[in-house]
């Protein structure tokens, strides 16, 4: 670590660049009356641009830092209010950086001069507009870059973003531009993507040129920390939930699999840095060599809840299933926290609904227990049920409307050319993704009505129901009857098969079903918040659990599991041919830090995750977690300013975390191995 | 039919031999180490736990249990009514095939990783007829280790050394009324146990447990590496205390009671172990 990322890293600690910034509460709702949706939202991005003051921070050569922390939300033409924009995407970089605004502009004029409509006339003009805010913005930083000495970024902002990047540091500078005009776009979740793919040519260049390893290493981290420091004025359900996840390695759209000397040195920024942001995903196959897995425990024995795992052989077949061509599909990045999409290429809303499993298993038991003579009758009726719910969220899914980003879609392919905002038909992909919430905890409550019920009938039809309505008041004895059946992630097939039928059906009726933008659904197992909400719309469930009670977060097993241990949870959760499933939503394992205590250790734990990935898994995220740690932080917060945990599909501070969160993972660790 | 008690099956074991290891844990033992970390593996019966983890403190496992010597202890009907399912038997009872089969539930992973299955205890070697048809059920099945103290009549020892792959072999103390004052037990069959491995070239690994005060002395760590010299071995690896190591007494309903300065850092003298040529990994 050089003294200048020593330096940086001190003064993200702090907290006291934060000063620099405005307390001033802004509104442009003048400025945007009278003009036309497209602009409207333009507009909203040039007046922020023209508030905004250039901040700079010492030892930093990257720039582009917020003065205005809130983006104030502005007004539709038809009376919508706008705060901020849903949905996941990961921009085009490569185009952008590599061609520059010029290139875009002239692209965007040769799409005015085709046959247009007005309102899609009204769409490219909004999209110039927006650029050229974004380039008067870089003159009067590069000014102020000139007056604070930064001769460097002077320079690179003489040439960029108006052309195309040739170095790798104005390539580093273009993308912050491109991170920094998005988030004041109001994007939600915009990700980093493949970083170590569009970033190679610039890194191979400067090589070339005879830039030292050593150089081009201090920028990586230079850029990772600068991401970092503006990160609690992004959109977030809790802060650290910015969706700055970056993807390493994986096969180009050729299939050939790349890990390059830039993905290792990213691998060992992060190691070192030991920060948030950008949250690594490791995309890795069959072939992956053990060292690549013990780099990436090494990543995870620091305790940031990453590298994700991500398993090509796996998620390319899914996604070439639901209809990603196979090249774009190789191509393939995440979403803010875990979801599949195409850099570039869509505008897919990953997290539109959240199908909760112990909520349908719940229905189906009261309506139809008492009146199923078998077994296969009630399954039956599940299927029903699931099917009625798949429709539920499917039919209020397509009311669905977004409102227009014409910025934000200079970056998705093919909106200039179609002349077609991102959210109305431009995008090339445009699905829409379902979590699955509690598939452990529904899978379970089938188990033990199966045994209870129908098999040893130790439990009958009526008691049954009645314990689920009084919360198993005064019947604990029933409740750990409940208990003791077979449970998902034991490695017993008699519960596994039942994970696996609700998995089958669930994502056989929604896949492929057909959405309000031209777009389709897609199933996936992962929860987000949702194994905190949807578990509190769900009263008592045949598995033992309480009302309200939460699920485990995303694929993993119930949190009134007593796991055998990692072999036979990941055998459990393997069963099913995920390539069926996959929005995404990774299977989350906690491991006891002191497993990292030696080498040894570690190169254990990366068998693991190669076991996961052999068996067919297909994302993984591995915690790092010392449960008296924890439990000590949760009294004194203010011991751990710096500890960092991993909540859902993303990493936070403890003391920022809300207490509903703090207290699940603390139920998640009392079994972690 | 032979059977056997076991207190725990740990999955993903990552301190009881190569690769990814499934360890079993068999009750009992004929030691009563003042250090013991596995207090519940000390009695052969099976006995009704709680994991204080997560425990609401409601109380119900209590009401249900009964009244000895003025104190409540948990029955197995306490198992049911505790609402976060923590109140478990310690020491469930298997036939070798039955164990074996759960054991090699995870086998290719196992395989794969290099590892195999482990007995530890307790000391596994008390439960010997158990030990030797798990041991010869899983031949050429998994790799299988033995974790033990050797305290074991030699001809038993030595019947079980033929089914087994990899001994990991505590060497404590070796001064023998030192050893008797510590673990209850005399060390001459341990140590006659040792040089049959040793001369008759069987894999296995020695592992020194750094007792502060006990063992970790200068004397005892010499007398170690001197004997161990004697018998051609160059290899050890050292458990330094653990300062957790009283944790699971409550749950045994056990006082924790060592006779030595748990406070004090063990010392590994790495020193003396180089000057004997023997090189050593701190686990």
């Amino acid at each position: 670590m050089t003294e200048r990322i020593e330096k940086l890293l001190k003064t993200l600690r702090s907290h006291e660049y934060k000063k620099q910034r405005t307390t001033k509460k802004y509104s442009f709702d003048n400025e945007l009356k009278g003009l036309n949706k497209y602009m409207c939202s333009v507009k909203r991005l040039s007046c922020m641009l023209e508030n905004e003051k250039p901040l700079f921070i010492e030892n930093d050569r990257i720039g582009f830092y917020r003065y205005i922390p809130q983006i104030p939300t502005y007004s539709l033409p038809n009376g919508r209010t706008v705060e901020w924009h849903e949905g996941n995407i990961t921009p085009d970089y490569d185009k952008a950086i590599s061609n520059g605004f010029k290139k875009i502009l002239e692209n965007i004029n040769e799409s005015k001069n085709q046959n247009r409509t007005e309102e899609q006339l009204q769409f490219l003009e909004a999209q110039e507009f927006a650029i050229n805010a974004v380039l008067e913005y870089c003159k009067k930083y590069r000014e102020a870059a000139k007056e604070n000495g930064l001769t460097e970024l002077y320079n690179a902002l003489g040439k960029i973003p108006y052309n195309g990047a040739e170095t790798f540091y104005e390539a580093l500078v273009f993308l912050k531009i491109l991170i920094y005009t998005l988030r004041l776009s109001a994007m939600a979740h915009i990700t980093i993507g493949r970083f170590d793919r569009y970033m190679e040519k610039y890194f191979e260049a400067d090589l070339k040129r005879g830039v030292s390893e050593e150089e081009l290493f201090e920028y990586i981290e230079e850029f990772f920390i600068s991401i970092n420091f503006d990160s609690d004025t992004y959109q977030g359900v809790q802060l650290g939930d910015n969706g700055q996840s970056l993807v390493l390695g994986g096969c180009d759209q050729n299939g050939e699999y790349k890990f390059t000397k830039l993905s290792r040195m990213c691998m060992e920024a992060s190691i070192e840095l030991n920060i948030i942001d950008p949250k690594i995903n490791l995309r890795v196959d069959k072939n992956t060599p053990d060292e690549l897995y013990i780099l990436g425990t090494r990543l995870t024995k620091r305790g940031l809840g990453f590298p994700q795992y991500c398993n090509d052989d796996i998620v390319i077949p899914g996604l070439v299933k639901l209809g990603y061509t196979l090249e774009d599909s190789r191509d393939y990045t995440v979403a803010a926290c875990w979801e599949f999409i195409i850099p570039g290429k869509g505008r897919d809303i990953p997290n539109q609904k959240s199908f909760n499993v112990p909520l349908v298993i719940r229905n189906a038991t009261i309506n139809w227990l008492e009146r199923c003579k078998t077994f296969d009758v009630f399954q039956a009726k599940v299927i029903e049920e699931i099917r009625k719910e798949c429709d539920k969220l499917i039919s209020e899914s397509n009311n669905r409307t977004d409102p227009p980003a014409p910025y934000q879609s200079i970056f998705v392919n093919d909106c200039i050319e179609r002349a077609a905002d991102s959210t109305e038909g431009g995008a090339i992909y445009n699905n829409y993704g379902f979590h699955g919430s509690g598939i452990a905890c529904g899978a379970d409550a089938l188990s033990a009505i199966k045994k209870c019920v129908y098999e040893d009938k130790t439990i009958s039809q009526s008691e049954l129901l009645k314990a689920l309505e009084t919360n198993f008041e005064n019947n604990e004895e029933l409740r750990s009857k409940l208990l003791a059946c077979p449970r998902m992630g034991n490695n017993d097939d008699y519960a596994d098969e039942l994970g696996n039928f609700i998995m089958q059906e669930y994502s056989s009726y929604l896949n492929g079903k057909k959405n309000n933008k031209g777009g389709i659904f897609r199933a996936g197992t992962g929860t987000a918040q949702m194994y905190i909400w949807d578990a509190k719309n769900t009263k008592a469930t045949a598995d033992g659990r309480y009302d309200y009670e939460p699920y485990g977060a995303s694929y993993s097993p119930s949190l009134l599991t007593k796991p055998d241990g990692p072999l036979s949870i990941i055998k459990s959760f393997t069963k099913f041919d995920l390539t069926n499933i996959i929005n995404g939503g990774p299977m989350t394992l906690e491991i006891h830090d002191s497993t990292f205590r030696n080498e040894d250790g570690v190169t254990k734990v990366a068998m693991l995750v190669k076991a996961f990935i052999k068996n067919g898994g297909h994302q993984l995220q591995l915690n790092s977690i010392n449960r008296d740690i924890l439990i000590d932080a949760n009294q004194n917060p203010e011991k751990y300013p710096n500890l960092i945990v991993r909540v859902w599909g993303w990493s936070g501070y403890w003391k920022e975390l809300d207490n509903v969160y703090r207290e699940h993972i603390l139920r998640r660790v009392e079994y972690s191995i | 039919m032979i059977k056997g008690t076991v207190f725990s099956i740990e999955e993903f074991s990552t301190f009881d031999g190569p690769g990814i290891r499934t360890t079993v844990f068999l009750k009992g033992c004929p030691l009563k180490c003042t250090w013991c970390h596995n207090p519940e593996g000390q009695n052969f019966e099976p006995q009704i736990v709680k994991s204080p983890n997560g425990c609401l403190g409601c109380g119900k496992c209590f009401d249900k249990g009964e009244e000895v010597t003025g104190k409540r202890k948990l029955v197995k009907e306490s198992i049911y009514v505790c609402p976060r399912n923590l109140v478990r038997e310690c020491g469930t009872i298997y036939t070798p095939e039955e164990l074996c089969k759960k054991l090699l539930k995870n086998v290719d992973i196992l395989t794969d990783s290099g590892g195999g299955i482990t007995f530890s205890g307790g000391e596994p070697l008390s439960s010997h007829e158990f030990l030797l048809e798990c041991l010869k059920l899983l031949e050429g099945k998994a790799h299988r280790t033995v974790q033990t103290s050797g305290f074991c009549p030699p001809n038993i020892f030595k019947e079980i050394a033929k089914n087994t792959d990899l001994f990991l072999f505590d060497q404590k103390i070796f001064d023998n009324e030192t050893h008797q004052k510590y673990t209850g037990q005399s060390n001459t069959n341990i140590k006659e146990n040792l040089k049959y491995l040793a001369d008759n070239k069987k894999s296995f690994i020695i592992r020194i447990p750094l007792i502060p005060t006990v063992t970790d002395t200068e004397k005892n760590i010499t007398e170690i590496c001197s004997y161990l010299k004697s018998l051609g071995i160059n290899y050890a690896e050292l458990l330094p205390y653990n300062k957790m190591a009283g944790g699971k007494y409550p749950l045994a309903g056990k006082n924790y009671k060592p006779n030595f300065d748990t406070e004090k850092e063990p010392q590994p003298h790495a020193e003396i172990f180089e000057k004997f040529g023997i090189s050593i990994k701190i686990m």
